[in-house]
């Protein structure tokens, strides 16, 4: 069947890829590696479902299989949640399959046997448009197309799998608090901050705003004042929350695109020249120590 | 000797990038530089060399100005660099640039390991590795955070969304490094001064024989407008900037 074939090791982003596919007018045919995942995609819309068996626990190693499957099929597109697992399969799928592939593109349409994606280059600086002719492979973040609704036929199907590379332990990763994408209010600290103990400063923030805690890189991976999950940007979370509050952030531009789809945005810093006051909707300039117990004040008031 | 191969890209720094009023981009005043997260996997050969008793290498493919890169990539401790001189690489997408490595890595000799960061600081498109490895036909283990080199076999931690994935393969294989792996150090005068005397392998794109031309087009870029309120209070006491800032909010209704 030709179509869009679909992978996501994320429901959600899988279920937002079959709501594109169809949106374009395409059959949409969603690979699974499970029956739970299966059943809970069962009414997605997806025309088709393959449920892949086969010998590993690791998606990445059926690539090959998947691109002769694809080529078979005679697949228009072959697009991929974009997420670390997603991101090493669709790549590798590109080279058996010879063809090109953009990686985590915030929109994506369908031309005269072409598509047109749009990503982000230079941390955030500027928009790339890009086309790709025939068969292609595309990432896709979440968030970036509707899920529809719709049940289609299940089909089960044994994909041979590149047994070299074996899995020897599985750590869920604990995350600490609410998850940032999801949170509704930001607090972000930044290297303006002096002392670990001054951490308390962003916690009673938090805690007047019912806020949520985000850092910039150098917080989480040069001082370890905070996890790796809660730094915000371009190689950390991307967050939409209603309301971002930083302190002591300069605002460079791979921290700046993790927080350009918030609703208000608000920048705290000392020096008036900071580029966070220009991707702020509304700024202090001043010294944060001072302002931001005022502001704990004024919020409690 | 073993040889260990760090794949880096020279790059714009982003920094240096100005956006015209009619949202065209201005690379005219930008500097080069290594990309940022291929410091990390340089680091990251270097260590894994010094583990096992092998050789850290450095690869590039780059344009005629990439040349510039090379004392700068051999004095962060590699021993060697190995560069691919092409034009095609101006226009490259990750197919061609993966081939183009690929090609290189062929033509070197005892390479047991390829590391290269998820993706480069300019256009990030974390594709190289696992390319890297299908075209080379090598198993490949990305978003590593921690790796380790014993006798033949390399156990990688892998940092997923929802887990630490341990995976065991036999050597050679791709890796892809995230920043967290390594803190890269600054390199020493000593070290600076010393790069200039290590040797330089170059490639000719001809010379590879590997397919360079691009699979995706490149239609239209645009500088990326921001289009916010603005409203910075930077004047009088800051208990006012404070109320100012709290009615703010209160109308945008987001507290
Ligand atoms: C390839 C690459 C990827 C990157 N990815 C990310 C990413 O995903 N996320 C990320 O965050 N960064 C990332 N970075 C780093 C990024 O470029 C910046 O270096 C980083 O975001 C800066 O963090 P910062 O604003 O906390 O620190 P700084 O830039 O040091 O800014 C500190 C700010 O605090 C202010 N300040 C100091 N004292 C006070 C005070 N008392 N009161 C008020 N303000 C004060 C200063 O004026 C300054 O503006 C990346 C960089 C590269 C090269």
């Amino acid at each position: 069947m030709s179509g869009v074939y679909i992978f996501s090791d994320k429901n959600d982003i899988a279920a937002e890829i079959i709501g594109f596919a169809k949106s374009a007018g395409k059959d949409a045919i969603l690979l699974v590696f499970d029956e739970q995942t299966a059943k809970v995609m069962g009414n997605s819309g997806a025309d088709k479902i393959y449920l892949v068996n086969g010998e590993s626990e690791l998606v990445e190693s059926y690539a090959r299989s998947i691109a002769q499957l694809l080529r078979e099929e005679g697949a228009e597109l072959f697009a991929v949640g974009a997420t670390p697992r997603g991101r090493d399969l669709a790549a590798r799928v590109a080279v058996y399959l010879n063809c090109g592939m953009a990686s985590d593109v915030s929109t994506l349409s369908c031309g005269d046997g072409q598509w047109l994606t749009q990503r982000i280059i230079y941390g955030g600086a500027v928009q790339q448009t890009e086309v790709l002719e025939g068969l292609a492979v595309v990432t896709i973040p979440g968030g970036k197309f509707e899920p529809v609704s719709g049940t289609g036929e299940m089909v089960n199907i044994t994909l041979a799998a590149d047994r070299r590379i074996s899995l020897e332990e599985t750590m869920p990763i604990g995350h600490q608090g609410a998850d940032l994408s999801a949170a509704e209010k930001v607090v972000c600290v930044g290297m303006g901050l002096e002392k670990e103990e001054d951490m308390q400063l962003a916690k009673d923030l938090a805690a007047a705003l019912g806020a949520e805690i985000g850092c910039t890189r150098g917080i989480a991976e040069e001082r370890h004042w905070l996890p790796a999950e809660r730094y915000i940007g371009i190689s950390g979370a991307v967050i939409k929350p209603k309301l971002y509050i930083s302190m002591g952030v300069s605002g460079q531009v791979q921290h700046v695109v993790g927080i350009r789809d918030s609703q208000v945005i608000v920048g705290i810093d000392i020096n008036e020249k900071a580029p966070i006051f220009a991707a702020a909707d509304y700024g202090i300039v001043g010294d944060m120590y001072e302002v931001v117990p005022l502001l704990i004040k004024a919020l409690s008031e | 000797m073993a040889r260990i191969v760090a794949c880096y890209k020279w790059v714009v720094d982003e920094a240096d990038i100005r956006i015209n009023p009619d949202r065209s981009v201005d690379l005219s005043k930008a500097k080069k530089k290594i990309s940022d997260y291929d410091k990390c996997a340089i680091e990251a050969a270097v260590q894994t060399a010094t583990a096992i008793g092998g050789k850290a290498v450095g690869l590039t493919f780059g344009t005629a100005d990439a040349r510039q890169s090379l004392k700068d990539a051999l004095s962060r401790g590699l021993e060697e660099v190995y560069y691919i001189n092409a034009e095609e690489a101006a226009q490259a997408d990750g197919a061609a640039t993966a081939n183009a490595l690929a090609a290189a890595i062929k033509k070197m000799e005892e390479v047991n390991l390829v590391i290269c960061a998820e993706g480069a600081s300019d256009t990030y498109q974390r594709q190289i590795a696992p390319r890297i490895g299908a075209v080379l036909d090598w198993p490949v283990a990305t978003s590593v955070s921690k790796l380790e080199v014993t006798g033949n076999t390399l156990t990688a931690v892998r940092k997923l969304d929802d887990c630490l994935q341990t995976v065991k393969v036999e050597l050679p294989a791709v890796v892809s490094v995230l920043p967290e792996i390594n803190n890269p150090p600054i390199p020493t005068l000593k070290a600076v001064l010393a790069a200039g005397k290590k040797p330089v392998k170059e490639f000719s794109a001809g010379e590879l024989n590997a397919d360079l031309v691009p699979k995706t087009r490149v239609a239209d870029l645009q500088g990326y407008v921001m289009s916010r309120k603005n409203l910075i209070f930077k004047d009088g006491e800051a208990v006012d900037q404070v109320k100012e800032l709290v009615a703010a909010l209160k109308k945008e209704g987001v507290i």
